[in-house]
């Protein structure tokens, strides 16, 4: 999925910047809102076909949301200390790890907030979450507890991330890392609005 | 506000009424919609001509963007995970 996005953006950039006219450029803007409507939609009917995950809600509980609450303080507090180091303006840092490592969505989300430049930060600093995830899965599955290891992951536990934590931990880690990321990626519009207008 | 709802339907008629033999188009629908939006996102960044220039600067604040919530989402996670979730695991064994 990370090569298929990789490939997206570089060819996405160069017909922006070598081929299209504005015209074109239009109607891709366009374009993407639907196909984010689409998007969604399929997101939607994944998690709701996924019966186990409704099965695990009931035996956990409220102790399932301790992942994704984690998470989300963590990623906020990560935000804010980003703010600082590079002298961002609070709401843009924060929305941007609001993320949660789904760059689609909070790429898309802050283009349309705060113009291009911080859509494409938003973008790049949430593929990269996913990319050092991939990474560090295995280190923190081992040094930390397996549950630990849907951290790094945050949003992209319930999808591109979920067979490598499959692969370090446990089929009951994976099912909790399902849910998380719906949870996650739940409450990332969420976030991204709430913390980019609070400011 | 929109899209929650959307998905708020899909899940609803993924959890009553969706068969699951077409989950596999459901999937590709989902990836080819991933990659036209990240298209969509590259032609509008592509689309200014200062584009470039900006990478140098934006890749290494991005860097920091994911590594620093990543950091500080492991302790959190670590340390509520291992007061609630390990010990109910020990109380089974």
């Amino acid at each position: 999925m990370i090569i298929i996005a990789l490939i997206s953006l570089v060819a996405g950039v160069l017909c922006g910047q070598f081929i299209f006219d504005t015209n074109t450029i239009n109607i891709f803007s366009n374009v993407s809102d639907y196909a984010l409507y689409i998007l969604m939609f399929a997101v939607g009917i994944s998690v709701g076909t996924n019966k186990q995950v409704f099965r695990k809600l009931k035996e956990y509980h409220i102790k399932i949301v301790i992942i994704p609450f984690g998470i989300i303080v963590g990623s906020i507090v990560g935000g804010f200390i980003c703010s600082i180091l590079l002298k961002k303006p609070l709401n843009e840092s924060l929305s941007i790890a609001s993320g949660l490592g789904w760059y689609s969505l909070s790429g898309v989300l802050l283009t349309n907030l705060g113009g291009a430049q911080l859509g494409t930060l938003a973008f790049l600093s949430n593929i990269m979450r996913e990319l050092f995830s991939f990474l560090s899965i295995p280190f923190v599955a081992k040094h930390f507890n397996k549950y630990t290891a849907i951290a790094p992951a945050a949003a992209t536990s319930e999808d591109t991330t979920l067979p490598m934590i499959m692969k370090y931990t446990s089929a009951d880690v994976a099912v909790m890392a399902v849910i998380n990321g719906v949870i996650c990626s739940a409450f990332v519009p969420v976030l991204i609005n709430f913390f980019f207008n609070l400011f | 506000m929109v899209i929650l709802i959307i998905m708020a339907i899909g899940i609803f008629i993924g959890y009553k009424y969706f068969n699951e033999k077409y989950s596999g188009l459901n999937g590709k629908i989902q990836i080819l919609c991933t990659a036209l939006l990240i298209f969509s996102m590259g032609v509008s960044l592509g689309s200014r001509p200062e584009f470039f220039s900006e990478l140098a600067t934006l890749g290494f604040e991005s860097v920091i963007f994911s590594l620093i919530p990543i950091i500080c989402s492991i302790f959190p996670v670590y340390f509520l995970t291992k007061k609630f979730l390990d010990k109910k695991k020990e109380a089974k064994k």
